[in-house]
């Protein structure tokens, strides 16, 4: 059963144009001209109940758009919108009684109080009577082990700790789907996977349904089932995790400086991106060949630095681009 | 209700760090009564002399109740914060929460100040009583309804300052206009009652914020009566249905047409 239904959706915003220098600034004083931007163009999609799904796109391809207007914060210009079965332009508070939101850039906690003090504050606002919320926040500090700082005041946690604590906050009141805009922003890789887990347990404790917006492809592939990619404010690809592992996330970019040179041409699985000096950029295309294989073909010994990471994400988009523009 | 005791509370505990910051705040409005002070002790030659109906020590008393009320308002901070709110979109994310944005400014602001407003009324009443040697006549009635007065003041203040403050959404920065409402209050509603204002002008003063913000308070503090009471009350209360509905009305067209940074 879908509980997010999203049809037609369109969201233009008004943007003000000012000319460079002074002579521009008072011209647009008198005579202000404004530039039209389509974040959101004619989206459709829907969400299955308990679906964690990921909702990705480049900078400005109208994620945050999209999730605000699910949320209720942002007004649509066009299209309909139903989560669980409410529109969130009519009936927002109804709405906020059953989602959770946590947007990584924006700290809904109070700073100077504890954390503690920030759930009960929490489940106040949701009108949960008091027993009721301590027993929540005794059992979301176990799910994620919050006991150690949980009477320390929010300013003086790490940004991992925060983040686990704006997560318990936004669950306080047991939502129905947990909207999360970028929750492992700024975060290191180890904290990354930590909250993962956690995400993940709660998704199995709660069956909470999970919204996901992230740049990190870790976090989609870790977490989500299901994944939507928005770009240029239209949806370019709505498939299983699977299929997009199989077809794009299957390459991995290897940068390594090596201290001799090293031929890999006609390798099989292998395309080299960059070879400047001693400076290798290649891909490997693990359906072909494994990553430890081409680092046999290196020779370990031969590498002074090197570094593994996943296809960017504005490339996996620019090559779906190229694959729709092929078929 | 238990929600905004709640934002009350939490702003409240918030602010318990900052009792030392007040209390350095407080020096200022001690050199600012004292100068007043002077003032007063130089124009009345002999202190039970009447000027305009009130005495030197009614008029110290009242400035002294204006005093507290408006500079532990902090005024000028909600403005600016409100504006930040608007301009930065920080205020989108307070929509998508079961309160109402205006209820969340009023509770959260009240909360904020509190501790100041209880700090400035202790050393305030200390100060008076050691520059005037005792206190006007009060009742215990008479103590309550100038609380009761002085509260609401400080909620119509609260909601004025907001409803300034979110013209945001239709003008760029809405600060300029709190200076101006900022400057009417102080020049004509703190440091003179109406009664000293020119006969055309004290209708005028009488229907104003003025009325309820500052002046009602004051004089029922310095001259209480049953009557008076009565009329600040019920005007009070007028006020601050119109305040919220004024808010309201900005902050639901404001809303609609909302644009956040980064989506």
């Amino acid at each position: 059963m879908a509980i997010i239904k999203v049809n037609n959706l369109s969201k233009t915003f008004r943007v003000k144009l000012k000319e460079k220098g002074l002579k521009g600034s008072f011209k647009s004083i008198f005579k202000p001209k404004y530039k039209v931007i389509k974040a959101v163009k004619n989206i459709n999609f829907e969400v299955e109940k308990g679906e964690m799904i990921a909702f990705i796109g480049p900078n400005g391809a109208g994620k945050s758009t999209t999730i605000k207007m699910l949320t209720g914060i942002l007004y649509p210009d066009k299209g309909d919108i139903s989560v669980l079965d409410i529109d969130p332009k009519k009936e927002r508070k109804k709405l906020a009684y059953n989602i959770g939101t946590v947007f990584g850039q924006k700290e809904q906690l109070w700073t100077h109080l504890t954390p503690y003090d920030n759930f009960k504050f929490f489940g106040a606002i949701y009108d949960i009577p008091d027993s009721r919320v301590e027993k929540k926040i005794n059992k979301l500090t176990e799910l994620f082990e919050l006991g150690e700082f949980i009477n320390t005041p929010v300013r003086n946690l790490s940004l991992g700790q925060r983040i686990r604590c704006e997560i318990v906050a936004s669950l306080i009141h047991e939502p129905k789907i947990l909207f999360l805009d970028e929750p492992t922003i700024g975060l290191d890789p180890v904290v990354k996977e930590n909250i993962r887990t956690l995400i993940k347990r709660m998704n199995k404790e709660y069956k909470t349904t999970i919204f996901l917006t992230s740049h990190d492809v870790g976090d989609i592939e870790k977490l989500c089932k299901r994944v939507i990619i928005i770009n240029n404010g239209q949806v370019v690809l709505d498939d299983s995790m699977e299929n997009l592992k199989y077809h794009y996330l299957n390459k991995k970019i290897v940068e390594a400086k090596m201290k001799e040179k090293v031929n890999l041409d006609d390798e099989e699985g292998i395309t080299i991106l960059k070879d400047k000096g001693y400076n290798l950029k290649i891909e490997v295309d693990t359906k072909k060949r494994s990553v430890a294989d081409a680092l046999k073909l290196l020779n370990p010994d031969n590498i002074v630095d090197i570094n593994i990471s996943n296809m960017p994400l504005e490339e996996i988009i620019s090559n779906i681009y190229k694959n729709e523009a092929e078929k | 209700m238990r929600k905004y005791l709640f934002i009350f509370k939490s702003e409240l505990m918030s602010n318990l760090q900052y009792v030392f910051d007040i209390l350095v705040g407080f020096f200022g409005y001690f050199i600012m009564l004292f100068i007043l002070f002077n003032l007063w002790q130089y124009m009345y030659s002999d202190p039970n002399e009447l000027i305009n109906g009130y005495t030197m020590s009614q008029m110290t008393w009242y400035v002294i109740i204006t005093e507290i009320l408006w500079m532990s308002l902090g005024g000028r901070k909600l403005c600016r914060k409100i504006c930040n709110d608007v301009r930065g979109g920080n205020i989108a994310y307070n929509i998508n929460k079961p309160y109402s944005y205006i209820g969340y400014s009023l509770f959260s602001h009240l909360g904020a100040i509190a501790l100041k407003a209880l700090i400035y009324t202790i050393l305030g009443m200390i100060m008076g009583y050691f520059f005037l040697g005792g206190f006007p006549t009060l009742n215990i009635f008479s103590i309550v309804a100038v609380l009761i007065t002085g509260i609401l003041a400080t909620v119509i203040s609260i909601l004025l300052i907001t409803f300034i403050g979110l013209f945001s959404f239709i003008i760029e920065d809405a600060n300029p206009f709190y200076w101006l409402y900022s400057k009417f209050i102080l020049v004509l509603g703190t440091i003179f009652p109406i009664e000293y204002f020119p006969t055309f002008l004290q209708p005028i003063l009488t229907y104003s914020p003025i009325y309820v913000v500052s002046y009602g308070p004051a004089k029922l503090f310095v001259d209480f009566s049953f009557n008076n009471f009565i009329s600040v009350f019920v005007a009070q209360i007028i006020y601050v249905f119109i305040g919220y509905i004024l808010c309201t009305l900005i902050y639901k067209k404001g809303v609609k047409n909302l644009n956040v940074n980064g989506g």
